[in-house]
């Protein structure tokens, strides 16, 4: 059930309605049926995977919260190990059984094994060991009741592809609950409207540029070929991730419940470690929390710092997917966070001195973005090349794609420096009705297909 | 009600306004794409637009009292059909209409007449031409075609949605045919694009199609190229073909003279029943007669289907009803009277238009 369907929008509509007209306790329990129904909606039996996880992480931090020494770093332990193992079965065991064969027989054909990448996993197992290490280091009361655990990890709005809600952000709404302020709504509203134009009229338009391109890299030789591929994934799957995210937030915050915001205008900044700081915040944050500071993270000396940093982006690039791809991705971001922090300390720039830095950080970063996109290392590498090439070739953006990006990079920049949409999101109702009402026509007449496209991150 | 929404406005303001704005939308939507105003500028080729052209020449053609035929079918109509021709062969004593509707189905039929003939009362015969009699199912699923969502689409009401969508056999296409049909914009999207790139040579090309098409489509006569030289043993699935045709040629003439059919599941006569039946249920009991032809199915004679008439045999008892036999038009199954595969050429269209004519005209019995 995509965002962007039909049957997401009457599901919406109805579990609403319900979730009001209901008494405040029988809430949770609708939201609950309502979240695995979602779930199921894609694939009935892998509701036990998500309910066995739920299990063992639930029963693990009670036992983590009652007992002492190493039973509770056993406890610990097993939650690990039954996420990371599922997640690694589920995602990782073709892609090391492919690089064993490699390795160990070379020339071999490889069979893949034919598993099924379960919906939301990636997020849903983070969230659930940010709960239970949170519970184990004392920062999160563990959660007594099943139905309210169950109800953190599938939590409808957020499970399939985050943004990845820490457990004391959602217990804090959940325990807390008050209905949201007119405020609020309007908010909700224009950010799961704002989310659909970023869907349905950015993120497709550049999407068909980028497949045509990354389709077969071969058949458009050049240097601007290469980098318009590049730039318009790169547009993509920001219109694509922040708007899915947009409308989580906006879903999530018309049931009352504040998620946090995953994406700050990320194009904008002007050095890699502020592009971190701005993508995919709620990711970025807990591989800060759970891997980079475990590691030591800054105060064990430069060396070590810049081990953690490539570690950490490592680990971050395998997490969006299984192949040396996004093991390059990730290295590749580690690498240029390392060198930064060497070169350039932690110098921030203001005023018009940002717009070269940030200029070469969005070109840094879609250089970065071919690797995520391509389909093969050798696809990946070609393109690299070609970024480098002394033959020309042809824009695939056209004059209307720019003219998107152009839109879109105003908007940005009004919002970054005069908070133009969130004031025009609290400006007077009759306003947000006509603008409303004319970026739902856009979308209408404007979307790149009259059918739904899936979302980028789904995949992950 | 004050415009502001506020902190200390309470929240029923708020979703009061949410549905102000999506109402607003629907009056938006409904200003621009029900009220008939962007279909005076549709692409005059598109699906959408073909239909609403010729609506618009009908409903905007006097009635003639002596009496009207109008002719329906897809390209093999629109090619193999003279509406001038045939009137001529009966002395002008009958206006024809031709509705051939190039990639049109039943399901798109059904809809056409129903705003074509409002009171049922302008016409005194509609000829419903098949592309057999038989019930042969074929495999590209003609109940899940959404591209009939495109024929359809200036004609589907809102109270059409839910039934248009449901008629649809796949979740994914009932969807699309039930978003389309709710939003117009999303299946026009392509088609308001380009309009919106170069909007004075749309409107000039709209506005021309609507003004001169009918003459237009008068004074098409047919196809020049014939396929003199096809022959083909059918048995052992063997086409000879002229020299010199192109690939696009070729195809249509295997498709035609070797078609493949899908197993018998019964779906034809299942989706015949459900859209013809919905146009004989449309004219039940006024003095319009309902009469079915084969077309000339291909430029050689071809075996009948293996799959008997199912639907016609279960009409065949009603009386308004005149099922045309199906070897009637099938010494016109010949090369050198079709251009293609599937259409009759000039000298085809010139002979069929003629036979037709004189068919309807002894079916009404006018003499």
């Amino acid at each position: 059930m995509l965002f962007t369907t039909f049957p997401f929008l009457v599901f919406l509509v109805v579990v609403l309605c319900l979730f009001y007209l209901l008494p405040r306790p029988a809430r949770r329990y609708l939201l609950l049926a309502a979240s695995l129904f979602f779930y199921m909606a894609w694939n009935v039996k892998f509701v036990v995977l998500i309910l066995g996880l739920i299990t063992i992480d639930y029963f693990a931090a009670l036992w983590i919260r009652s007992r002492q020494g190493w039973q509770r770093r056993m406890a610990l332990l097993v939650s690990l190990a039954a996420n990371i193992g599922l997640l690694g079965w589920f995602k990782y065991a073709n892609f090391i059984r492919e690089t064993w064969f490699h390795f160990a027989h070379a020339g071999a054909v490889v069979q893949p094994l034919d598993i099924i990448l379960p919906l939301g996993i990636s997020f849903h197992t983070f969230q659930s060991i940010s709960y239970v290490i949170d519970v184990y280091r004392g920062e999160q009361p563990a959660i007594t009741s099943y139905v309210d655990y169950a109800l953190f990890v599938s939590f409808f709005p957020q499970l399939v592809a985050g943004p990845i809600v820490r457990a004391k952000e959602f217990f804090l709404d959940y325990f807390n609950w008050r209905p949201p302020t007119a405020e609020e709504w309007q908010r909700a509203c224009a950010m799961i409207l704002t989310g659909y134009v970023k869907k349905m009229i950015f993120a497709d338009q550049f999407m068909l540029v980028a497949d045509r391109y990354f389709a077969n890299p071969q058949a458009l030789p050049g240097l601007i070929p290469a980098w318009t591929g590049a730039i318009a994934f790169a547009l993509q799957i920001f219109f694509d991730f922040s708007g899915y995210t947009d409308i989580a937030i906006g879903v999530a915050l018309l049931f009352g419940f504040h998620f946090p915001e995953n994406f700050r205008r990320p194009y904008l900044a002007a050095s890699v470690t502020e592009f971190w700081r701005r993508w995919h915040m709620t990711l970025s944050g807990w591989l800060r929390d759970y891997v980079y500071i475990s590691l030591g993270g800054n105060r064990r000396g430069e060396l070590r710092t810049y081990a953690n940093l490539l570690f950490t982006m490592l680990l971050g690039g395998l997490w969006h997917g299984a192949s040396w791809n996004f093991v390059i991705w990730g290295g590749y971001h580690g690498a240029l966070l390392a060198v930064e922090r060497a070169v350039w300390g932690r110098k921030e720039l203001r005023g018009v001195a940002r717009i070269p830095l940030a200029s070469l950080t969005f070109l840094l970063v879609c250089g970065g973005w071919v690797f995520f996109r391509a389909k093969t290392l050798t696809a990946a590498l070609y393109v690299t090349g070609q970024m480098f090439s002394s033959v020309h070739g042809h824009s695939l953006m056209t004059p209307p794609h720019w003219r998107l990006a152009a839109a879109a990079l105003v908007v940005a920049l009004s919002e970054e420096y005069g908070s133009m949409l969130t004031k025009l999101a609290v400006s007077p109702a009759w306003l947000v009705t006509a603008v409303a009402v004319i970026a739902l026509l856009a979308i209408e007449i404007f979307s790149a297909s009259d059918q739904a496209v899936p979302f980028v991150y789904f995949q992950f | 009600m004050s415009g502001v929404l506020s902190l200390q406005k309470p929240l029923k303001n708020a979703v009061w306004w949410s549905v102000i704005t999506l109402l607003a939308f629907f009056t938006l939507d409904a200003a621009i794409f029900r009220s008939g105003w962007y279909g005076k500028y549709l692409q005059p080729n598109s699906s959408t637009g073909i239909v609403e052209d010729h609506l618009y020449w009908l409903l905007h053609t006097p009635r003639v009292k002596k009496g009207e035929v109008l002719v329906l079918g897809d390209s093999r109509v629109a090619e193999g059909f003279s509406a001038p021709t045939a009137g001529a062969e009966g002395a002008n004593r009958l206006k024809f209409w031709n509705f051939g509707l190039p990639g049109a189905s039943v399901r798109n039929w059904y809809y056409v007449l129903r705003d074509a003939d409002p009171d049922r009362h302008r016409f005194k015969a509609i000829v419903l031409s098949l592309e057999r009699y038989t019930d042969d199912d074929s495999a590209d699923n003609p109940p899940d075609r959404i591209a009939d969502l495109g024929y359809s689409l200036g004609r589907l009401r809102l109270t059409d949605c839910r039934d248009f969508a449901m008629s649809m056999k796949s979740p994914e296409r009932r969807q699309t045919a039930l978003s389309g049909c709710l939003f117009k914009g999303l299946p026009l999207c392509a088609d308001i694009h380009e309009f919106l790139l170069e909007a004075a040579a749309r409107i000039k090309a709209a506005d021309a199609s609507r003004e001169h098409g009918l003459a237009w489509m008068d004074g098409y006569t047919g196809i020049p190229e014939n396929l003199t030289g096809l022959s083909a043993d059918i048995e052992h699935g063997v086409i000879n073909f002229p020299a010199g045709l192109n690939p696009v040629r070729t195809m249509s003439i295997k498709q035609s003279v070797l078609p493949v059919w899908a197993p018998d599941r019964g779906q034809t006569t299942a989706y015949r029943k459900l859209w013809i039946g919905r146009i004989l249920d449309l004219y039940r009991d006024t003095d319009t007669r309902i009469i079915f032809i084969e077309m000339p199915r291909a430029p050689l004679a071809l075996p009948d289907g293996k799959v008997p008439p199912r639907f016609l045999q279960s009409i065949a008892g009603r009386s308004q009803v005149s099922v045309i036999p199906a070897d009637r038009f099938r010494d016109l199954e010949r090369p050198e009277l079709f251009g293609d595969g599937l259409h009759l050429n000039s000298t085809g269209r010139a002979l069929f238009s003629a036979k037709l004519s004189r068919e309807v005209f002894r079916v009404l019995g006018i003499h």
